[in-house]
């Protein structure tokens, strides 16, 4: 998806982190639910989302484990935990607000 | 946080297993991707290219750069985990310790004291031994001496000092000094400390002056040169109001006047630790600096950059003998022995002789000491902890059985006795903030020198005992020891329990209980030996003390004040000196309360009278050599105010004058050395003090009194009268009703009426004087029976409670053996018997090495040897007593109990 728009600084965080307020899901099921639900509009950067992966451990938002993926192989699922559905509700509420403003701007015409 | 990581559990722990779940991770993401992508139409090789390239530039880059990434957060994790671990711990250690409050107060306790303990003597020891000496570069400071084969170290004259500067190449820096007191005079005459030193003393020691300029090198060529002094930057502020312009201003020291041409930096008094004033040493009369045998400075050099303390050594080792060659000994001049004796010169790092041996030998010992305290208090703990490891051992065997690591386990447990000992470590500062208060009021000077502790060098001083940070560095780094040490082994003996046993033990007499039990018994054994070495250590001190304290003196200084007094130089004419020391008695005399008035130049037990030759007019001085006496001066009726026996011929009358025949009297020890088997009333001899010289006639022979430190017997000893004799120098002994410091005031103003102008200083009774001569054995015998009473009151608890504990355990057992017709009798004996073998057991463990370690003891003991039966006799049968009765409780407490009672529970 080389031609999709960048993706807006720490976005990528919260979009994970709404994938697996679903369900756990190890890091490709995560890219391709993302390419999915944007209709290929969001470009995930494969390589930057293990990056902020390992921060959001770090920062105890989500956890991991190795388990068997339903195909019988072994795949590290990622789970968010509950300081990482706080983080969601509230920086993904103020990031709404930050969007609607900024379509509500672009939409003024003059006149 | 931590914690639920743990629960929902990652295999993976240590960082580089961390890269490789990274690399598994990334193969998967692309298997994955190039699956999709094939699926997509793209061929095999095409999709997989594109599988890379969406993670990152190639292959090894991605795995490189994201395996740092996983190290670096798997790391911090378990940072933040051991972390949230230790909270746990603490937490779990806290509740565990607020459960037991009657546990934890005693521990806390004893901790609180056993490190204050050491805390305090840490410090007076840090102080005086340890700390660098407040010199730049104070490992480049030499002290020299002068060193007889016959008398030991001696101090220099003027002259061979000069010999010996002239000739040494080791020294950047090279200075004599001696410190002595002058009056201040002025309108309120003062006492100061001084030190008269040469030129070089302050660039020796590396010291600046604060203002003015040092002493100029050309004072130092030769006697009578100008007076100059440096004041101390005490004085300036006292008696100058810190006047900026003291510079060149007039000082009058003993009525003369002395040029300020400096100021010291603030808290240097010298190597004496006391002077107010630097004297140009040059100053004095030539002749008095020429006189060769006139030896009364010590010399300090600083090391010249690159010479090495061993070539000053062996440098002064060749220049010494040189001087004694250039100064030969003139005939007849002061010797103890026939021999002619061997001069040389000694070079030794100031820093070895800053405490005489004595005081440094006393520090180690208690430091020892309060050691040995600590090691009980641990090992009492210890043998706690243990009783409580058995007591939790189900606990502990469910929590292993769980799946709980043992060095999880372990750390829990050590964690718990680490915050014991922190708590004890916070409130061991109270008590050793105490000590080092009490430690630092010890008047050094005075109460050293009189216990024949003097030495040293007066700047290091117990006023520099405080709670500083290296104290509390050191109450940190023994609490810690402490924790780890107390806690450590019951831990590792509580987790090693077995599993199935204590699980399915009811916590009764279990394996592993019956193992810890034994550990405690060994623990106690620990704690009786330990308490065996203090106590034989401190019943040592005692009985010396006991008898230092019987020590008759020689004279009966119960209600006696005395007090010094020092006329300036040239206030009085020599010739109407009696004339004044009678007026002065008088005066005195007149004071209510006083009884009887004398005086005398040196106090008895004071360690520091003066003393000369004495020669026998009917005797060639070949025959007897030079008899060595100490020389007195007391007015006549100083021997009935001292009730000091005169035993034959007459005492000083007041018909005794200047002028008139000579007259001395002798204490028995010179009769009896000097005169064996003759009669030395009436027999003429020489003094080479006061004019006596020329010879005087022996009127009668009074009792020995001690001058020196307690412990030494007397010497012999000659009296002068002041009646006969011109001497400033004097020391007033008033025989009072009641307390002779209550009349302190009223004395000191008698003294002012007759001498305005004279310092009154040194006013105490003269039994505080006595007292000052055995505090230092006071002070380590209070100590060592102090530390020795904790251990054997922590021996005895140690006892008990293992003892109860073994009668709790053993109840079921002795049940069935009084429901098997056992006797009370019987059942009493048995666990007697076992304290019997525990106390039996340490004690002969401790007699053994209390006779090893007493032996450091010897130079502190008088009249007692390290083994002596009575003490030890004695101790064995303390410890023995007190061990049987921590036995006796549990034992009666076996004996009552109740078959039945025991069988059913059990």
């Amino acid at each position: 998806m080389g031609d999709s728009p960048p993706l807006l600084k720490g976005t990528l965080d919260l979009l994970v982190l709404k994938a697996l307020s679903w369900e756990p899901m190890h890091g490709f099921e995560i890219v391709s639910w993302l390419e999915q639900r944007s209709h290929g509009c969001v470009g995930v950067d494969d390589g930057a989302l293990y990056y902020a992966l390992h921060r959001m451990e770090e920062r105890d938002l989500i956890e991991s484990e190795w388990r068997l993926t339903p195909n019988n192989r072994k795949a590290r699922y990622y789970r968010i935990r509950a300081a990482g559905r706080a983080h969601l509700r509230t920086e993904g509420a103020s990031l709404e607000r930050y969007a609607r403003t900024l379509a509500d701007i672009l939409a003024l015409r003059p006149g | 946080m931590g914690r639920s990581r743990r629960t929902f559990h990652l295999s993976t722990r240590d960082p580089s297993s961390a890269r490789r779940d990274m690399r598994d991770e990334l193969s998967f993401h692309v298997e994955e991707r190039t699956a999709q992508l094939v699926a997509r139409g793209l061929t095999p090789a095409a999709a997989r290219a594109e599988a890379i390239h969406r993670l990152g530039a190639s292959w090894e880059s991605t795995e490189d750069r994201l395996g740092d990434s996983a190290e670096q957060k798997e790391r911090r994790l378990n940072v933040r985990e051991r972390l949230a671990e230790l909270v746990d711990d603490i937490r779990y250690a806290i509740r565990g310790l607020a459960a037991r409050p009657g546990f934890t107060a005693i521990a806390v306790l004893t901790l609180g004291i056993g490190i204050g303990a050491n805390t305090a003597i840490y410090s007076a020891v840090d102080a005086l031994l340890l700390r660098s000496l407040p010199y730049p570069e104070p490992g480049r400071l030499l002290d020299i001496v002068q060193s007889s084969s016959d008398e030991g170290p001696a101090p220099w004259s003027y002259v061979k000092y000069a010999f010996f500067r002239d000739a040494q190449r080791s020294y950047a820096a090279l200075a004599a000094h001696a410190d002595g007191q002058v009056i201040l005079t002025g309108q309120e005459p003062e006492r100061l400390g001084i030190e008269e030193v040469t030129g070089e003393y302050l660039k020796a020691l590396g010291v600046r002056v604060a203002r003015g300029r040092d002493f100029p090198p050309e004072l130092d060529a030769a006697g009578g040169a100008r007076r100059v002094a440096l004041i101390s930057d005490a004085l300036w502020q006292r008696a100058f109001n810190a006047d900026p312009a003291v510079v060149g201003t007039s000082l009058s020291l003993n009525n003369e006047p002395w040029e300020v041409i400096g100021v010291l930096p603030p808290g240097f008094r010298g190597l004496s630790g006391r002077a107010d004033a630097l004297l140009n040493l040059t100053a004095r009369p030539a002749d008095g600096l020429n006189e060769p045998w006139s030896l009364e400075f010590s010399l300090i050099g600083r090391l010249r950059d690159g010479v090495t303390v061993e070539q000053a050594v062996s440098e002064a080792g060749l220049i010494g003998p040189r001087i004694f060659e250039a100064f030969p000994m003139a005939a007849g001049t002061l010797t103890t022995s026939k021999e002619p004796s061997r001069w040389t010169a000694v070079a030794r790092p100031l820093d070895t002789i800053r405490v005489a041996s004595g005081l440094r030998r006393s520090l180690l010992v208690l430091f020892g000491a309060v050691g040995m305290v600590l090691l009980i208090t641990c090992v009492n703990l210890a043998n706690l902890l243990v009783a409580r490891a058995v007591a939790r051992k189900k606990e502990i065997a469910v929590r292993l059985a769980l799946g709980a690591g043992r060095g999880r386990l372990v750390r829990l447990l050590v964690t718990e006795s680490l915050v014991l000992a922190l708590l004890g470590g916070a409130a061991s500062l109270a008590i050793a903030w105490a000590g080092t208060r009490a430690l630092g009021a010890i008047n050094p000077q005075e109460t050293l020198r009189v216990q024949g502790l003097q030495g040293g060098i007066g700047a290091v001083g117990f006023d520099a005992i405080q709670l500083d940070g290296r104290a509390l560095l050191f109450t940190f780094g023994i609490t810690v020891a402490v924790g780890l040490l107390f806690g450590l082994a019951p831990a590792l003996g509580a987790t090693r329990a077995s599993l199935v046993g204590d699980l399915k033990d009811g916590g009764g007499a279990g394996g592993s209980g019956r193992r810890l039990g034994a550990s405690r018994r060994v623990l106690v054994v620990a704690e009786v030996a330990l308490a065996m070495v203090l106590l034989a250590g401190s019943g040592l001190m005692i009985r010396s003390l006991g008898r230092l304290l019987d020590v008759n003196p020689g004279f009966d200084g119960e209600g006696v004040l005395t007090l010094r007094l020092s006329m300036p130089p040239g206030v009085l004419a020599p010739d109407s000196m009696p004339g004044f020391y009678d007026r002065l008695q008088e005066e005195i005399a007149g004071v209510p309360g006083v009884q009887q008035v004398a005086i005398a130049d040196c106090a008895p037990l004071s360690n520091g009278c003066n003393g000369t030759i004495m020669t026998f007019a009917d005797r060639p001085e070949s025959a007897t050599g030079n008899a060595m006496v100490g020389v007195h001066w007391v007015s006549p009726n100083w021997f009935s105010t001292m009730r000091v026996p005169l035993t034959r011929g007459r005492a000083f009358a007041g018909t005794d004058r200047l002028g008139g025949p000579k007259v001395v009297i002798i204490n028995e020890a010179a009769a009896r050395q000097y005169f064996p088997g003759e009669d030395p009333i009436g027999k003429r001899v020489g003094v080479y003090q006061g004019g006596f010289h020329t010879g005087a006639e022996v009127i009668g022979i009074v009792g020995d009194v001690r001058y020196g430190t307690i412990d030494s017997t007397a010497r012999p000893d000659v009296y002068i009268s002041y009646g006969q004799a011109r001497l400033s120098r004097m020391m007033v002994f008033a025989r009072t009703t009641g307390d002779p410091s209550s009349l302190a005031p009223a004395v000191r103003a008698a003294v002012r009426r007759i001498a305005p102008g004279a310092p009154v200083f040194d006013i105490r009774s003269m039994s505080a004087r006595v007292g000052a001569a055995t505090a230092q054995a006071r002070f380590s015998a209070v100590l060592l029976g102090l530390f020795a009473a904790v251990a054997l009151s922590l021996a005895v608890m140690g006892t008990y409670g293992v003892l109860s504990f073994a009668v709790a355990q053993r109840t079921r057992e002795i049940g069935i053996r009084m429901a098997l017709g056992a006797e009370r009798a019987s059942v009493l004996g048995l666990v007697v018997r076992d304290g019997a073998i525990l106390a039996g057991t340490g004690l002969a463990i401790g007699l053994v090495a209390a006779l090893a370690l007493t032996r450091v003891l010897r130079a502190m003991l008088f009249e007692v040897t390290t083994t002596d039966p009575v003490t030890y006799a004695a101790i064995v049968v303390l410890l023995a007593a007190a061990v049987l009765v921590a036995t006796w409780v549990p034992a009666r407490r076996a004996a009552r109990v109740d078959p039945a009672t025991a069988l059913r529970k059990g």
